[in-house]
């Protein structure tokens, strides 16, 4: 019995079992147990930035409405419907998988990284988006446009709070885009200040919580605004926006890795109604990874838009 | 509990191999499909009426109904032993654990809801 | 490898295939799947870390001899009083026992060839080594001056030490944690030996259980809350940075919600390794067993709903204060239990003063003033006056020296000759084990009166008046490093030159001590079958006492 773990090598009971494992269900049953508790773990490291997103949220609603406002819910939703797809062939992979069905699965795994690369694509544009229009939080990674810059350069940077293509013919009187050291931008104080100014004939309202009404005002209590300390708390709402769909995307991405690998294996016939929790287990992955988008897009992309009938 | 060192002793016979069939699998996507549009035109109306902040509660609701709908039947937990029911239910009982005794401090303070 | 069939068996003296010879190249260490060759690297690593913690303490101790700040500049001693922190909590204490003790005997105690995600678990030590190298990496290049808390915006904003660096290494270091605590849960679930059902699982076992919970729930939180720092340190902006609009009471309650229930582990698996020495080495079986595992679930679940009595002072509102204090005072419930039930396990029972049941005993004395210190600074009054005084440094010292590593080097001892197969010098085991209660208690028993006298933590000078007790402190540090030196020379001489070891050297009934010393790679020769209650010490446990006696006999002839 001393050679017992060379000579277990060559009594394999089923191909794939580990030596580990007593039988297939017993590494099933593990396998399965070890992914949950892994989500597990990713429910809490989303959690924290949840918890972030809560506290600070809290604190600031009226900015990240604001904020919220210039993100594009369009794509965001159009998005959103992309990942339901992809977990829907990933559902079907799954499905076939069981059944041994070769061609079906590695079709279905094509189609879930092609709508996976969709999603990734969307997202890449939007971050564009914000890249061009200084609504990256941080100093530097926005695009530069100098004052003397020739008009050229101004032309399809529609400035937050602004809709023409053209940013100097924007809106009369608004300033040029100018945005020589890529730095945060923020023009949109309008719902900020209609709220500000009800708040102030009606000091007993509720259009603003007594934190907003001290953090947003010139002094505490003044209950004038100060543009640039509602500036920071609407760069505050960016900044988690990018943190959280930045690391959702990374999730994304190693996904896409993932099906890389299931897709090798699924084209070499792997797997079986006896064998297939790989594909079961990536596709565990794969759905929570849309689940945290599904609370992703209302939480980040449609909190001001019933505001929109102020008219502001 | 001794029946359960026994029992991965036979492999899972109990649990059906096709779970809800491919015309489950087109129901859930709709439902997944009609609660994003709804979601998005929800958010347009303004529901500060019936107190500030409903526009987002009502968005949480159907979020975690997608959730629950993607977890029970794509991610096939209603077939699922009890430990992955404890270890999914447990992560967000854990996650809500956090939000409720860190909001306990900030809706407490002076400047908070309960605050003033 | 290839000669395995003219290998004898079961006779002392000769070569029998086991975990440490069967395999002798570097790369049969490096890329191996057994957990007991994992848990071997990771107790050479964390002694490593150790060791260099330790060095630390002592540099703060040399500092703390005088009352001015002449051996160390005050920048520099907060670099080394951060170190000692981030190699002590981070890379020492968090995984000393899970990922060496745990590691190697849970699959052992169960009765499982290994854990049920062995490449899992070797990824794990990766990872571990990684998250370190960046570390030390960062403490060469100039090291880290912040506190191992990480408080904003101190770390966030004004530091301009390494805090970049060190925040990615522990990020890193934490899924180590996550993955062993993952590992560990599906093993415990899925891989008990026939007949092994919950309520014959060791309490270590169940310690680990309440351990790897944290690790799975808590450690992510850590994670990301560190990301944040590093991210707003890069980016500057203002999540918990106050001038910016952030909120640095945030970044407590997400520090905390890990760092608290992290405290837990660092002396759950303590609790754990001290529930067999105290059940073992009294011959009895423990009182009230399923008092003691579930006050370890207890402890794990409670440790997660007080982590704001850290911030009494820092500005969280008063009502939070006042739940979190009560809540606090709950948690003493299940270390009570525990207590109780060694005390009770100890009565009338046939004890043995061998050098594990020394630590073990130790424990309990240090543990329960930890314990009680510990309720002083969860009462919201009394902690006013010892907020960030040594009163708080005593305390956790108490609870993480006195608890963990007491506990760790017992459980060292324990199961030493299961590891190695060598039996360690008894003289010099007890020597060090006395040398290490006295010289603890001359260290950390002044810091807890310095701390009710005012002295606060974290600062090189302190008023003249303080010298006599930072004295005492100082000489009994001396006498703890020389304590916890000395197993390093004896458990090394014990693997040259040591006796061999019995399969069963303490006469056990333990699964563990039924497979041979050291253990075959798949641990057991057959599948074991339980049939017997835990801590069984009569005749229906199945152990032939006389034919271990013998064996034993035979090998010390």
């Amino acid at each position: 019995m001393s050679a017992h773990s060379h000579s277990d090598k060559f009594v394999y009971h089923e191909p794939g079992l580990q030596h580990q494992f007593d039988d297939m269900g017993q590494q099933e049953e593990s396998v399965s147990l070890g992914m949950w508790l892994f989500l597990a773990q990713e429910i809490m490291f989303f959690g924290g930035l949840f918890t972030a997103y809560l506290v600070m949220r809290s604190k600031y609603p009226l900015a990240f409405a604001s904020g919220s406002n210039h993100l594009d819910a369009f794509l965001g939703g159009a998005n959103t419907l992309v990942l339901i797809v992809s977990s829907l062939t990933m559902a079907l992979t799954v499905y076939y998988a069981q059944k041994g069905n070769r061609n079906m699965q590695v079709g279905l795994i094509v189609l879930t990284m092609l709508f996976g690369l969709t999603f990734l694509g969307i997202k890449a544009y939007e971050y564009t988006d914000k890249y061009n229009h200084g609504l990256v939080p941080m100093a530097g990674l926005n695009r530069r446009v100098k004052a003397d810059a020739p008009v050229a350069e101004h032309v399809g940077l529609v400035l937050p709070g602004e809709t023409a293509v053209s940013a100097s013919e924007a809106k009369p009187g608004a300033e040029p885009y100018v945005n020589p050291h890529g730095e945060f931008q923020w023009r949109e104080y309008e719902l900020v200040q209609h709220m500000m100014d009800k708040q102030r004939a009606e000091p007993n309202g509720h259009y603003l919580t007594l934190n907003e009404q001290l953090t947003y005002s010139t002094s505490p209590g003044s209950l004038i605004l100060d543009k640039d300390k509602f500036r920071d708390k609407v760069r505050i709402f960016f900044y988690i926006y990018f943190v959280m769909t930045g690391l959702h995307a990374l999730h994304m991405i190693i996904g896409l890795g993932i099906m890389t690998w299931l897709l090798w294996m699924a084209y070499k016939s792997t797997f079986n109604a006896e064998y297939f929790s790989p594909v079961e287990m990536s596709g565990l992955y794969w759905h929570f990874v849309d689940i945290v988008w599904i609370f992703l897009f209302p939480l980040l992309y449609l909190l001001g838009r019933h505001y929109e009938h102020l008219g502001l | 509990m001794a029946e359960q060192t026994t029992e991965h002793h036979n492999p899972h016979v109990e649990v059906p191999n096709e779970h809800i069939g491919i015309p489950g699998y087109l129901g859930v996507f709709t439902v997944l499909v009609v609660g994003t549009i709804l979601t998005y035109y929800v958010a347009l109306m303004d529901l500060d009426w019936i107190f500030p902040g409903a526009n987002t509660l009502v968005a949480l609701g159907i979020a975690f109904t997608k959730m629950t709908v993607v977890g029970l039947f794509f991610m096939h937990v209603r077939w699922s032993p009890r430990l992955v029911w404890m270890s999914a239910v447990g992560a967000f009982f854990w996650l809500s654990i956090m939000f409720a005794y860190t909001m306990q401090d900030y809706l407490t303070r002076g400047t908070g809801f309960f605050g003033h | 490898m290839e000669t395995v069939g003219a290998i004898e068996t079961g006779s002392y003296g000769t070569a029998k295939l086991n975990y440490l010879n069967n395999g002798s190249t570097l790369k049969s260490w490096l890329l191996t799947k057994d957990h007991k060759r994992i848990a071997i690297m990771y107790l050479i690593s964390v002694s490593v870390f150790f060791l260099m913690g330790g060095l630390y303490a002592a540099t703060i101790r040399l500092e703390l001899l005088t009352p001015a700040s002449d051996l160390l500049e005050t920048g520099t001693y907060n670099k080394v009083f951060t170190q000692h922190g981030i190699l002590m909590v981070f890379f020492f204490l968090i995984p000393s026992i899970p990922a060496v003790l745990g590691n190697f005997l849970i699959p052992i105690m169960i009765g499982a060839k290994d854990l049920a995600l062995p490449r899992i678990n070797l990824l794990s030590l990766y990872i571990y080594w990684l998250g370190g190298a960046i570390t030390l990496w960062a403490l060469m290049q100039g090291g880290v001056d912040t506190g191992w808390t990480f408080y904003t915006p101190y770390s966030t904003t004004f530091s301009n030490t390494y805090v970049l660096a060190v925040g990615v290494g522990i990020f890193i270091n934490g899924f180590s944690s996550i993955l062993t605590g993952v590992n560990f849960l599906v093993t415990i679930h899925t891989m008990r030996a026939p007949g092994m059902t919950w309520f014959r699982l060791p309490l270590f076992v169940w310690a680990h259980y309440a351990v790897s919970l944290i690790f799975v729930l808590g450690t992510p939180v850590v994670a990301i809350t560190l990301l944040l720092v590093a991210i707003e340190r890069v980016a500057h902006v203002g999540i918990f940075d106050p001038a910016l609009g952030g909120d640095p009471i945030l970044f407590q309650h997400m520090f905390w919600f890990y760092s608290h229930p992290a405290v837990y582990i660092m002396v759950l698996p303590g609790m754990g390794i001290v529930s067999e020495l105290i059940a073992n080495f009294a011959r009895k079986r423990i009182f009230g067993y399923e008092f003691v595992a579930f006050s370890s679930i207890g402890l794990a679940v409670f440790g997660f709903l007080v982590w704001g009595h850290h911030m009494f002072v820092s500005g969280q509102s008063m009502y939070a204060s006042l739940v979190f204090s009560f809540l606090t005072m709950v948690v003493a419930i299940p270390s009570a239990i525990k207590m109780f039930n060694w005390t009770a396990t100890l009565y009338q029972g046939s004890i043995s003063f061998d050098t594990p049941m020394l630590y073990g005993l130790a424990f309990m004395g240090l543990f329960l003033i930890g314990g009680f210190t510990g309720l002083y600074l969860g009462a919201l009054g009394l902690n006013v006056h010892l907020t960030d005084t040594y009163f708080v440094i005593g305390h956790f010292h108490y609870v993480m020296v006195g608890g963990q590593v007491i506990a760790y080097l017992g459980g060292l001892h324990y199961w030493w000759p299961k590891m190695t197969g060598k039996m360690y010098s008894e003289f010099w085991g007890r020597v060090a084990a006395m040398l290490i209660f006295v010289g603890f208690n001359l260290t950390f028993f002044p810091q807890l009166i310095l701390g009710y006298l005012g002295m606060p933590r974290r600062y090189a000078a302190y008023p003249p008046e303080m010298q006599v007790l930072n004295i005492f402190s100082s000489a009994g540090a001396s006498v703890l490093g020389v304590g916890l030196t000395m197993p390093v020379f004896y458990f090394i001489h014990s693997l040259i030159k040591g006796k061999p070891a019995p399969d069963n050297p303490w006469l056990l009934p333990g699964l563990e001590w039924r497979t041979s010393s050291p253990p075959p790679t798949e641990n057991f020769d057959k599948p074991p079958v339980v049939t017997w209650e835990v801590y069984d010490f009569s005749d229906e446990s199945g152990l032939d006492i006389e034919a271990a006696k013998r064996e034993a006999a035979a090998v010390n002839a």
